[in-house]
């Protein structure tokens, strides 16, 4: 009986130490790592908005959608008037997993950057959709055009051997532009920016 | 035993991958690149130094009964704080190693030194010894790396080696690449020992359930029978 104590007194002496330690480098580490995520964030958001000069990730709108959690969106403006907006959407039908986007379009409702932002794909074939060729072919275009790739009689070149990670990005962010169009109203014009005033809201959008 | 042997064993003599054939879990799912291979070997490092550290300083005030418990929390504190620290200021490699790095917790290798080494020697030995052996997992890792991010998509270290005509061999950086080239250089690995071996006269370091003629496979169909065979024999096949 005894030596139970001995062997709960050594292992609890341990585990309080360790616990002591990890408080310590936890308390030390929590503002590099909410740095690194935000910036991770803000990479894709920069890389994707039109030229901005305030702080996308401060200044947003969030949508409550039917059925699914809500969505935030990152407002660009420049001069105090909206340039344009970046959002994720997200495609459950890639090949394996959800492949998360971001997207930015301007007012009008053009797409001015496409950024994967998270993928499971296969390395070589389906992963190709993060590189620039097949991105930047998002660009500059709107609900007017063919969301669909060639194979499927649209515009859109599918990466060799990932017919369906291709036509999964696109179709999401079609359903970005849907969404973006739908509730244009909510998230250009309910914006309040903080530095310049509620006055010049919704200019952007003339 | 000399300091020096001690460091050096983690390369050659017991190098925890191609001759102990420990943690191969990070070795197979995280080689896709040399980058992801040098990441994981180093975090590795980290950790079995530090633990190496602590349980030899505490080595006589475990009972002998708690000592595994023991040897995990002190090992998982370690893997905790690998995986703050990356996350803060190496966010992009803690994104590609992903889960691999909270697993660090259950490599063998680190619970094996605890056991094996850290538990029995002094704290300078230890230190050694976790050096020795991390590094030893980190070059072995760098290898395969780079040798199937070099297959599989024409770089190594992310550096263009292959021109652009080059059509990558996805199979390397695909989970059965890790395997075949796993067993490759294990294979050519045992292959250089049974020469050094013979060539300085001693016996060669491979332990009799990595020795091809020990097989199932090997007894069954090539061999006919369960009589064993000396390790020089299998070599000859």
């Amino acid at each position: 009986m005894k030596e139970i104590f001995r062997l709960c007194f050594v292992l609890t002496v341990i585990s309080a130490v360790s616990a002591g330690v990890l408080a310590f480098v936890n308390q030390k580490t929590k503002e590099p790592i909410e740095n690194s995520f935000r910036e991770e964030k803000m990479k894709a958001v920069r890389a994707v908005l039109p030229e901005f000069d305030n702080e996308p990730d401060k200044d947003t709108v969030t949508l409550e959608l039917e059925n699914q959690a809500p969505l935030t969106l990152y407002i660009g403006r420049k001069g105090g008037s909206i340039v344009g907006a970046a959002f994720p959407v997200t495609a459950p039908d890639g090949y394996s997993g959800d492949i998360e986007i971001m997207v930015g379009v301007d007012t009008a409702g053009v797409v001015r950057g496409v950024e994967i932002l998270r993928h499971l794909e296969t390395p070589g074939l389906g992963a190709k959709i993060v590189e620039a060729g097949f991105r930047e072919q998002f660009e500059n275009m709107d609900l007017e055009d063919k969301w669909a790739v060639e194979k499927d009689g649209g515009g859109i070149k599918q990466i060799t051997g990932a017919t369906i990670s291709s036509r999964a990005v696109t179709h999401a962010i079609a359903r970005g532009l849907e969404l973006f169009r739908d509730r244009k109203d909510e998230i250009l014009g309910y914006v309040e920016d903080p530095e310049s005033g509620a006055g010049k809201t919704g200019e952007g959008s003339q | 035993m000399s300091a020096g042997r001690e460091f050096l064993k983690g390369f050659w003599s017991e190098n925890p991958i191609f001759r102990l054939v420990l943690g191969l879990c990070p070795t197979l799912a995280v080689t896709t690149t040399a980058e992801n291979g040098f990441g994981m070997g180093i975090a590795s490092t980290f950790v079995l130094v530090c633990s190496n550290t602590v349980i030899s300083l505490i080595r006589n005030f475990i009972p002998k009964k708690i000592r595994i418990p023991a040897f995990i929390v002190t090992i998982a504190t370690f893997v905790t704080i690998v995986d703050l620290v990356m996350n803060g200021y190496f966010h992009a490699l803690h994104k590609s190693l992903g889960l691999f790095i909270p697993l660090i917790v259950v490599n063998c290798i680190i619970l094996g030194r605890a056991e094996a080494f850290a538990s029995k020697n002094s704290v300078l030995l230890s230190v050694i010894d976790g050096f020795g052996m991390g590094l030893g997992f980190t070059f072995s890792l760098i290898v395969i790396g780079a040798i199937r991010e070099l297959l599989g998509n024409g770089t190594v270290f992310d550096v263009q080696v292959f021109g652009d005509s080059y059509y990558p061999l996805l199979l390397m950086v695909l989970p059965p690449g890790a395997f075949i080239v796993l067993g490759i250089l294990l294979g050519l690995m045992n292959r250089a020992e049974i020469r050094l071996a013979e060539r300085a006269g001693r016996s060669p370091l491979i332990r009799k359930e990595h020795d091809c003629s020990n097989c199932t496979i090997h007894r069954n169909w090539f061999a006919g029978g369960d009589e064993e065979r000396p390790v020089r024999a299998a070599a000859e096949d």
